[in-house]
């Protein structure tokens, strides 16, 4: 069966993490369309028949706007995009255009002959939701990225340029970019998670520390990024930023809010530290420790060190 | 004057979940909740009716049936959400809608938003606590045919236009658009406030309006997709060291991590 799918991601750099998708969806002889802003990676396009390509950044209505009009003329089954912020929004435009459904961050999907099972994490990370639907059904997908295998189908893609750009009322007036950790705790070992319990900023040297004496690095709930400003938003921890998959994962002073816990729920060993002895946190810990972080911290460091000299 | 609209989703109450013994959700059983991010739309409505007057209005559905179970719950939340400071709220109730896709919502929010007449903004919270699929202010957007700016943390306005400072994953970004838009609003755009007990007192006489998906002339077909919801089996040894000696807890912890693995000796 033919069905043509039409991948999206304002972002060329990871546009790739819906291919895999896009070439189970698309049957035997369907084409696969790519969109995106203005890349020179083979990798990228050599995975599509056709690539469109803006040479400036579009505003998520305007991509909303040339993706309206490109899939009505290329008879588009599925739209697929990395799930980003933008992209979520421009492919959920566009879905409302035609009354597609969509999935949001679909962590799994299985092949069941006449239907497709999609699975997405709900209830901040503590459930899973298993959709079925028909596979004649026009819909649209966004898929977590680091999820899926990237792979290379080799295409001799032909490649055009977006020269018509639909008008927008929306003006940008510039981007403050936030200071980076230069962490990379989606792919540390061990990670300390820094939550509420610190009273101050300096204070967090006592995890930094710990973190240390075990070689990781550390991380941070939602307010401690995005509230206080403590740590740069790429060491948050939780549904809307870093999901993390450590061997090691240390909660303290964290209580435990669906948000963050949805980011460490696949963590090897989970380690909470909190003085409170009723904290969420405790469920979804192998070890805990109720105790004041300011009083633990420096002697479970201490003895980290002298076991690690041992 | 700036009329708002806000977006308010009727969640699951993520603190008192009805699981059955296959781990199944059993949403009809389980009591609602206003979704967290939604109670910083309100307040962020709030504010903005402070400074610059207008009417706020709450418009919602009711999106986990069956409606006989869950409207006096629907109503007791609705009621908080007028006790904060909204002016009017309206919300849809269908069996159609029980356990729908925000393809429905938002079809059946337009309706409604149509009925009620114009607005200059829409404020919704950047996601719902319970299902997370970010999706309904860019589809009420796309049906109003109107522009929209997700997880926004600071609004100004000045004259007709909206100027807003939206958290993005790498950055702030600050945009200008006119209104009418929809926008959404992050956890940290404001502190929600409490009421008082005169508003709580006051919030009995606001008009509190129900609507069928017939009232709205409108026919949803809303089972193009099943959902079925499951706990993620949480399988940790919960062991929690209390009271006693520090040092003696450290040392039972490290000796832990390195049986596990985790650390090494």
């Amino acid at each position: 069966m033919k069905r043509n799918i039409l991948v999206f991601s304002e972002d060329p750099r990871v546009i790739n993490e819906a291919v895999y998708i896009a070439n189970i969806l698309k049957g035997n002889e369907g084409k696969i369309f790519g969109v995106s802003k203005l890349t020179e990676d083979n990798d990228v396009l050599s995975n599509f028949d056709e690539i469109h390509f803006a040479k400036e950044n579009l505003i998520p209505e305007q991509w909303a706007k040339f993706l309206i009009k490109f899939y009505k003329e290329n008879e588009i089954q599925y739209l697929v995009s990395p799930h980003t912020v933008n992209n979520n929004d421009i492919i959920a435009y566009v879905s409302a255009k035609y009354n597609l459904p969509m999935i949001s961050n679909a962590t799994s999907i299985k092949d069941n002959d006449a239907t497709l099972i999609f699975s997405r994490q709900v209830l901040g990370g503590r459930g899973i939701s298993y959709i079925e639907v028909e596979k004649s059904l026009k819909l649209s997908v966004t898929v977590p990225i680091k999820v899926y295998p990237r792979i290379k189908l080799d295409k001799q893609s032909l490649i055009k340029e977006i020269t018509e750009i639909e008008k927008t009322k929306i003006t940008s007036k510039g981007f403050e970019e936030i200071k980076k950790s230069g962490f990379n705790i989606e792919n540390a070992d061990v990670v300390v998670g820094i939550g509420r319990g610190f009273k101050s900023k300096e204070d967090i040297k006592l995890a930094q520390d710990l973190a240390e004496v075990l070689n990781g690095v550390i991380g941070c709930s939602r307010p401690i990024a995005a509230d206080y400003g403590w740590l740069p938003n790429d060491l948050w921890i939780g549904i809307s930023s870093k999901i993390i998959r450590p061997k090691l994962y240390i909660a303290v002073g964290i209580s435990g809010a669906p948000q963050h816990v949805s980011g460490i729920m696949d963590s090897k060993i989970i380690v909470a530290i909190n003085k409170d002895k009723n904290a969420t946190i405790f469920k979804y810990a192998d070890y805990g420790v109720v105790a004041d972080l300011y009083q633990f911290l420096p002697i479970f460091t201490r003895k980290i060190k002298e076991n690690l000299k041992k | 004057m700036v009329n708002i609209a806000t977006l308010v989703k009727l969640s699951l109450n993520l603190n008192l979940l009805k699981i059955e013994s296959d781990g199944r959700v059993n949403t009809a059983d389980t009591q609602l909740a206003i979704s967290e991010y939604d109670k910083n739309a309100i307040e962020e409505a709030i504010r903005i009716k402070e400074k610059h007057g207008g009417k706020i209005v709450c418009v919602s559905a009711l999106t986990w049936g069956p409606v006989n179970k869950k409207i006096s719950d629907a109503e007791r939340i609705l009621r908080e959400v007028l006790a904060l400071g909204v002016d009017e709220a309206h919300f849809i109730i269908d069996d159609v809608l029980d356990n729908c896709t925000p393809l429905e919502t938002s079809l059946a929010l337009a309706s409604l938003i149509r009925k009620l007449g114009n607005f200059d903004l829409f404020i919704a919270g950047e996601s719902s606590m319970d299902i997370s699929n970010s999706q309904i202010p860019a589809r009420i957007a796309s049906i109003l045919d109107i522009p929209f700016v997700t997880y926004v943390r600071k609004v100004e306005i000045s004259g007709n236009n909206l100027i807003l400072q939206r958290e993005m994953p790498n950055g702030i970004e600050t945009v200008e658009v006119p209104m009418p838009a929809v926008i959404s609003v992050t956890g940290e755009i404001n502190q929600p406030r409490l009421p008082t007990l005169r508003q709580i007192l006051q919030s009995k006489n606001k008009p509190l309006m129900k609507y069928t998906l017939k009232d709205l002339g409108i026919n949803l077909n809303a089972k193009l997709m099943k959902q079925r919801i499951e706990i993620r089996p949480v399988v940790r040894k919960n062991i929690i060291y209390e009271g006693g000696n520090l040092e003696e807890i450290a040392q039972k912890l490290v000796d832990n991590l390195i049986q596990e693995g985790v650390i090494k000796a």
